[in-house]
């Protein structure tokens, strides 16, 4: 795909475009008054010659006169050759010629006392406007006379020459120059958006507390910047997050491989029997088994933040695997002295390995805290918007401040609150939180009066996976 | 039984062909595509373990190809990304099973054992015997030295397990994906407290203890084995 031209060669170009059809437009309609004026003109002078020639027939007394008229009519007009004027009676006969030039009536014949309106013509290389008048002078034995004028018009049509040439020419120039005004002005007016570049080229990793000058932009200009900076804010936040991971993680993985290393290197150090090596891979595989199944906690939830997409789709009966779950734990929670009990049902369509993942999370961090010889308790409730899942267990209240932090990556809270030392690493809770949003549920912790309960929304039906 | 290993990370090769081999298989190592598949094409072999990513010809390739000229050898693929397109791509392009590393030896030889298994059925047993310990598996009863002893269901199908795949060490994981169709790691110590329960039902009142705590791998049952 090619690039989009430039914002300023597009502007330009546009203002060439428009300039040029206005001014043509213009032209158009100056031409055409111009040519129009001149028609009136030539109609004036030609009127005015028919109304002279009239009044001298009317004043003529009969056919001698009419031959003396002609002289003085060709007198009058010699020094003006570009009128020609004639007349001649209906049988044809010519009483007054100035020069060869008629004007061509026949294809319009004449009504009694009426006159032809301008027409123009060509007669040989020049252009002609006439008009013919049809006169009735009471002169015996001449009748009807027809009277006509034609006006040589080469001098306006070589002025409509010029004028075209000089219009054509402008039009380009001028055009041409409105483009280098619009490119000049694009210029300017795109200044706004410089700014913003400069601005946003101060915008880096380390820097993404920039913003973009939102007061100082023009209106068109505030919707995108306002975006652009909401979007800054959203890179800010995205990669506070991560670097918080990279640095929970590194963090997290620092302590159990500098154990394995020391350990390691310890037994190293002199030669022993076979047991103690035994006892030290045994140890280290014990260590390094948490680890690899942190890692691939760490990948789920890294993959998470991306928008974890559902595998697969299908109904899932909750009490089923609540049940399911219950046969599972059953034996830890015997040992512990919990008793576990559910109440409900509900089906809902989602992943069944994700929700049972889900929900076993929850269920071990409730045995986990559970008071002994206390109870963990399911309930499954269907309401009208959705399925709501609470997982809870009686134990120790966690003070309200610490709630929303449950979820947050390995986060354990008191160290002293987990009995169990084999615990996880603390990202089971943020596991379930990831897996109940891709099914579009939300997940809340409550605690109080020595219970503590984890509520998941579920809609009834999550998004299929995306093809 | 002959493996071969198509891995070219040196140590994960190496070690691969020790343990494998150790656990009683001819292993041949091949540390690149077109070699595994020269070798896969050539020798006679009664499982592929196949990395995915590997220098020139990749895992898909090998096998394409070798699915292309008409070997139903069984393929376990090894991928480093747990990515749901690369588990459906695998096993449509005709991989038996697959395996995220980093995975844990003995998931590894568990797996393999399954799928040398697949394909030579066993003969069908209604009783399993280790020892003196005796399950029925149509009546659902276990006894020991003639002891009648009591299991719930779910004691009664890790006993199974333990049975059938004695000699095996079984990870914590596969306990949990077999017996309680568990397909996740859980953080919980559930697998102990449960296999500390049948113990307490099938060892502890007998002089010799038959499941092994395996540290760092998982669990074992075998005659004659220390506690």
């Amino acid at each position: 795909m090619s690039r989009p031209a430039s914002l300023t060669r597009r502007l330009t170009l546009l203002f060439v475009l428009v300039s040029s059809v206005v001014l043509m437009g213009l032209g158009w309609v100056l031409q055409a008054a111009v040519e129009r004026h001149f028609i009136e003109m030539d109609r004036a002078a030609i009127e005015a010659q028919l109304d002279v020639l009239e009044r001298l027939f009317a004043r003529a007394p009969d056919e001698a006169g009419i031959a003396e008229l002609e002289a003085s009519v060709e007198a009058m007009f010699a020094r003006n050759p570009e009128m020609n004027l004639s007349a001649w009676t209906d049988s044809g006969k010519v009483l007054l010629a100035t020069s060869e030039i008629n004007v061509p009536v026949d294809e319009h014949p004449l009504e009694k006392g009426a006159s032809t309106g301008v027409l123009t013509w060509r007669e040989g290389d020049e252009p002609y406007r006439g008009m013919a008048r049809r006169l009735q002078p009471e002169i015996d034995g001449v009748g009807d006379i027809v009277v006509s004028a034609a006006l040589n018009i080469g001098h306006h049509a070589r002025f409509m020459e010029r004028f075209n040439r000089t219009l054509w020419m402008f039009v380009p120039i001028a055009a041409l120059l409105s483009g280098l005004l619009g490119w000049w002005a694009v210029g300017r007016g795109l200044q706004p958006l410089r700014t913003l570049q400069r601005r946003a080229a101060r915008v880096t990793a380390t820097h993404l507390d920039q913003r973009l000058p939102e007061s100082r932009v023009p209106r068109e200009l505030i919707a995108l910047t306002r975006e652009l900076n909401d979007m800054l804010a959203r890179l800010e936040e995205a990669f506070g997050r991560l670097s918080a991971f990279s640095s929970d993680l590194a963090h997290e993985l620092r302590t159990p491989v500098s154990n394995l290393l020391t350990q390691t290197q310890v037994v190293l150090s002199r030669p022993r029997d076979a047991e103690s090596y035994r006892e030290v891979l045994m140890s280290n595989a014990e260590e390094l088994e948490r680890l690899s199944r942190m890692i691939a906690d760490m990948l789920l939830l890294a993959k998470a933040d991306d928008g974890l997409e559902l595998p697969s789709v299908e109904r899932v009966a909750l009490d089923e695997e609540v049940a399911e779950l219950f046969d599972f734990y059953d034996a830890l929670a015997e040992e512990e002295g919990v008793r576990l009990v559910s109440e409900g049902r509900a089906r809902i369509r989602g992943n069944r390995l994700m929700l049972r993942r889900a929900l076993s999370n929850l269920l071990s961090n409730a045995l986990r805290h559970a008071r002994p010889g206390g109870r963990v308790g399911v309930f499954i409730r269907d309401r009208e918007e959705g399925v709501e899942v609470t997982v809870e267990n009686e134990g120790e209240t966690i003070p309200r401040d610490q709630l929303p932090r449950l979820f947050d990556r390995f986060y354990r809270g008191d160290p002293a609150r987990s009995r169990d030392a084999a615990a996880g690493v603390g990202l089971g809770l943020a596991i379930t939180r990831a897996l109940v949003r891709a099914h579009r549920g939300e997940i809340r912790a409550e605690s109080g009066d020595g219970v503590t309960r984890f509520v998941v929304t579920l809609p009834r039906s999550a998004r299929l996976p995306a093809t | 039984m002959k493996i071969l290993t198509v891995e070219d990370e040196p140590k994960t090769g190496d070690y691969l062909r020790q343990g494998l081999s150790e656990a009683g298989y001819t292993v041949d190592l091949a540390r690149n595509g077109a070699d595994g598949l020269h070798l896969a094409l050539t020798g006679d072999y009664d499982l592929v373990i196949l990395d995915v990513m590997l220098p020139g010809v990749d895992g898909w390739q090998v096998l394409e190809t070798l699915r292309g000229a008409g070997r139903e050898v069984p393929v376990l693929f090894l991928t480093a990304r747990d990515e749901v397109d690369d588990r459906v791509r695998g096993l449509e392009a005709g991989a038996d099973d697959y395996l995220v590393k980093p995975f844990a030896f003995a998931e590894l030889l568990a797996r393999v054992r399954t799928l040398l298994r697949r394909g030579h059925a066993e003969p069908e047993v209604t009783t399993l015997r280790v020892a003196d310990l005796e399950l029925d598996l149509l009546r659902h009863r276990a006894t020991r030295a003639g002891q009648r002893i009591d299991l719930t269901a779910k004691e009664f199908a890790l006993l199974e397990l333990f049975m059938r795949r004695q000699g095996e060490v079984l990870p914590r994981s596969l306990i949990a994906s077999q017996v309680w169709d568990m397909n996740f790691d859980s953080d919980t110590n559930v697998v102990e407290v449960a296999v500390r329960r049948l113990r307490r039902k099938i060892d502890d009142p007998f002089e010799v203890k038959l499941i092994r705590t395996i540290r760092g791998m998982g669990y074992l049952m075998e005659e004659g084995a220390s506690p």
